[in-house]
């Protein structure tokens, strides 16, 4: 047999931006210019909530999408990020720069904790406990009402300094929110990058197969979902010093939260980097829109419409726009 | 010499069913060993307790001399055994390049290196003008192939083949038989199933005969296939 | 001897994949057609089309006379073309009795269930003890006699049989070989045999076919084909 000098596999560049990923970066800094320059209150909080929902949506995604663990009740790290910054802020005056890594941390510990005896369930039955843990989380916050404030929550005074997170002016916000997003991007990119995370794609394919070539599953799946758990609680804290007005219905709702980060990820394209932003943009302006507009036409009007996009969604794009997209183009976003 | 993996006195049951009976079973390091027997007889079974997909009912499975009993599949894996399954399961949804760079990386933890490495065991394979493939489009048998490939980029000291040749043509048959001999020569162990009778008695030093679990001849192709229990069972008239 | 299958110029292929390239065969009451060539080539695809789960793009397929390119698969059945599929496909957590009673699951079979399953019993003597057991505990040979026998349930005018001495042990291929032997013999029905056994399978045709690139290029007398050097090379590596 001849040795042949034979060409290197081509590297894939991860990060270069395909058609899709522009259009929407475009839209985006498009969108965000004119809402800057512009001032408009409503504009911004829309610019916003759709930065803030692609980072969640993407924090989802590492341990969903990729790693195929559907997860509903990642509300729970959400709320638990801005309970715990919210309410050291709230009692110790605590800066959020100081408590946001640490708040990230916690919920990276507690994930494991909790997914580790849950991750031998299969499909539905998984994201069915962990939707209990997130009502077991909110029943805490209930609870334990001084730490919490209980059912009224915590009024976050209003003390705009960079150091508390909190502004005057919604661009400050706009731009930290999207400096999130981009903190998520990153984090996806270099973690699905290297081994553990070219291991849970393994994993969620099959992991008899995966474990013979040598992949401890059950660790994969618990390292993405620490860092996925960390940065939801992350942008859960951001949160926090945003609204300033946090109680248990508004960060731990299953509809508004968990339920949705998993929506808008699937929407958009899971398992895919730029997915979870293009559901989120597709999604979040429509809703917060409609909110407004319909709300006073007749109530529950929003959820009816945005319900529909969704089941419209699962049964036209199965993998998402991303997905459906990269069928049309055959690129690679 | 010790044997680089043995299975002494396995049994497996299974809710009344006795799938593996007491079975002795030991290769030496840079030996092939063919598995043979009825369908049913328990080879696929024996496979998955030395493997580690199943825990034996009674019985030890030792590597290099150490007892494995209580290691999962992956640490068996990472000690040095590869296998393929009796019904190949190559990664469906990603191609054959990134099924085998998952392989790969078990000995080369940065993506870059592994691919390389995943190139090559495609190419041993003949499967790298199907690198860019997905998986779930490749024939059965590229499927099979692909798995092997995966396997082999694990870099194992014995690996467990179940069945790859089914399927496979005169020629394509050659040229895997010739990729194992050269693995073979390289220092890698094998233990096949095989119901290709041509492929025992070319690449197979020992043969070991499996019916109803239990062991029923064991020596070289040649003394096991004229065994006459063994043509009563397993070859019928037809001896290829 | 009537010609109940004719397939004319044939072309068939999954999506923008050109698998078949102007197929053309026919098929006889009472023969047995082997199908043999190497993997990718197309063997499978054939079966399917005929069947009607992959699409014919052109040419001409017809059954007993009448067109069946476009069909619905059910349809098909319905008129008597059966597939075995490769693997056999059982239904795993069905038992033994389930799948063979979904074999007759068209009107026209279902309405022979009785008769059918009789005759199966008496060509599987085997399956008879295995009533109860759900088909995924079964033994490789016994699947693939399964898989033929639900075939038969279906009360088929043609019998398709796709790589059916697949995964089987020596003894398990001869039996199954001899089997459909029998089956033709006692019932005339007209099948198509894909196979890699090669020796095996023109044995016992009447007729062989070579499928490369999705073109046939050999299409003669079995025994004829089973003698000609060039299969000889490279089917059977002699």
């Amino acid at each position: 047999m001849t040795t042949q000098v034979l060409s290197k596999p081509q590297q894939k560049a991860r990060l270069r931006l395909g058609p899709i990923a522009l259009i929407v970066l475009l839209a985006l800094i498009s969108a965000g210019l004119i809402a800057l320059w512009s001032g408009d209150p409503y504009a911004l909080n829309i610019l916003t909530y759709t930065f803030l929902f692609a980072g969640l949506a993407g924090a989802w995604n590492i341990i969903g999408g990729y790693g195929g663990q559907f997860s509903l009740g990642h509300g729970a790290f959400f709320g638990l990020g801005a309970y715990i910054v919210g309410s050291l802020y709230f009692n110790q005056q605590a800066t959020p720069l100081l408590t946001l890594l640490p708040a990230a941390a916690v919920a990276a510990v507690i994930s494991v904790l909790i997914s580790w005896p849950t991750f031998r369930l299969k499909g539905p039955f998984f994201a069915i406990a962990t939707m209990a843990i997130n009502e077991v989380f909110y029943a805490l916050a209930n609870y334990f009402d001084d730490l919490t404030g209980g059912p009224a929550g915590l009024a976050i005074p209003f003390k705009p300094a960079w150091e508390n997170l909190i502004f005057v002016d919604r661009s400050s916000y706009a731009l930290l929110m999207l400096g999130y997003m981009v903190l998520v991007l990153l984090a996806t990119h270099i973690f699905t990058n290297c081994r553990t995370g070219h291991y849970l794609v393994a994993v969620r394919e099959d992991e008899e197969a995966a474990a013979a070539i040598g992949i401890n599953v059950t660790w994969t799946k618990c390292v993405a979902m620490a860092l996925s758990a960390a940065l939801t609680a992350f942008g859960g804290g951001l949160f926090a010093m945003y609204i300033r007005m946090i109680d248990p219905p508004t960060v731990f709702t299953l509809a508004e939260t968990g339920v949705k980060f998993a929506l808008l990820a699937l929407i958009g394209g899971a398992g895919t980097l730029f997915g979870p932003m293009v559901g989120a943009v597709a999604i979040v302006p429509l809703e917060t829109y409609l909110r407004g507009y319909l709300s006073d036409y007749r109530p529950g009007m929003t959820l009816i419409v945005v319900g529909a996009v969704m089941i419209l969604a699962a049964l036209f794009l199965k993998h998402g726009i991303v997905g459906a997209l990269r069928k049309h183009f055959g690129s690679q976003p | 010499m010790t044997p680089i993996l043995q299975g002494k006195q396995l049994v497996k049951r299974f809710a009344g069913l006795t799938a593996v009976d007491g079975v002795d079973i030991a290769v030496q390091a840079g030996e092939i060993l063919a598995l043979i027997g009825p369908n049913g007889a328990g080879k696929s079974t024996l496979f998955n307790l030395l493997t580690g997909q199943h825990q034996p009912t009674s019985g030890e499975v030792l590597f290099e001399g150490a007892s494995v009993n209580a290691l999962p599949p992956h640490r068996r894996a990472r000690l040095g055994m590869g296998r393929t399954f009796q019904i190949a399961k190559p990664f469906l949804g990603l191609t054959a390049l990134e099924n085998a760079t998952l392989g790969a990386l078990q000995k080369h933890a940065s993506p870059k290196v592994a691919r390389d490495k995943a190139y090559h065991s495609l190419v041993s394979v003949g499967l790298h003008g199907k690198m860019d493939t997905p998986a779930h489009l490749l024939t059965l048998s590229d499927r099979r192939r692909l798995e092997v490939a995966r396997a082999l980029a694990t870099e194992p000291k014995v690996i467990l083949l179940d069945e790859v040749m089914a399927g496979l043509n005169a020629t394509e048959i050659d040229r895997a038989l010739d990729l194992f001999k050269t693995l073979n020569q390289q220092g890698m162990t094998f233990i096949v199933i095989e119901h290709n009778l041509k492929v025992v008695r070319t690449l197979a030093h020992r043969t070991v005969v499996l019916d109803h679990g239990a062991h029923l001849a064991s020596g070289t192709p040649n003394e096991v296939l004229n065994n006459e229990a063994v043509v009563r069972a397993y070859i019928g008239g037809r001896a290829k | 001897m009537t010609t109940i299958l004719q397939l004319a110029n044939v072309n068939a292929g999954y999506g923008d994949a050109h698998v078949l390239d102007g197929i053309s065969l026919s098929l006889k009451q009472g023969e047995i057609l082997a199908m043999v060539g190497a993997n990718g080539a197309g063997k499978t695809t054939l079966l399917s089309t005929i069947a009607g789960l992959t699409d014919c793009t052109q040419g001409e397929i017809a059954f007993e006379g009448e067109s069946i390119r476009g069909c619905a698969p059910h349809e098909i059945v319905a008129r008597g073309i059966v597939l075995v599929p490769e693997g056999g496909r059982l239904f795993p957590f069905m038992t033994v009795r389930e799948n063979l009673e979904l074999g007759a699951y068209a009107s026209k079979a279902r309405a022979k269930m009785g008769q059918s399953m009789e005759a199966v019993l008496d060509l599987f003597p085997k399956l008879g003890t295995r009533m109860n057991q759900l088909a995924g505990s079964l033994s490789g040979g016994e699947r693939t006699m399964c898989a033929i026998a639900r075939g038969v349930m279906s009360c088929p005018k043609l019998l398709m049989l796709d790589e059916p001495s697949l995964g089987l042990s020596p003894l398990m291929v001869e039996t199954v070989f001899d089997l459909v032997k029998k089956l033709s013999a006692s019932t005339g029905i007209p099948m198509i045999l894909v196979e890699q056994n090669i020796g095996d399978a023109l044995e016992m045709a009447h007729t062989g076919a070579v499928l490369e690139h999705g073109r046939i290029v050999r299409l003669m007398p079995a025994s004829e084909l089973l003698n000609d050097s060039s299969v000889q090379s490279a089917y059977l590596g002699l």
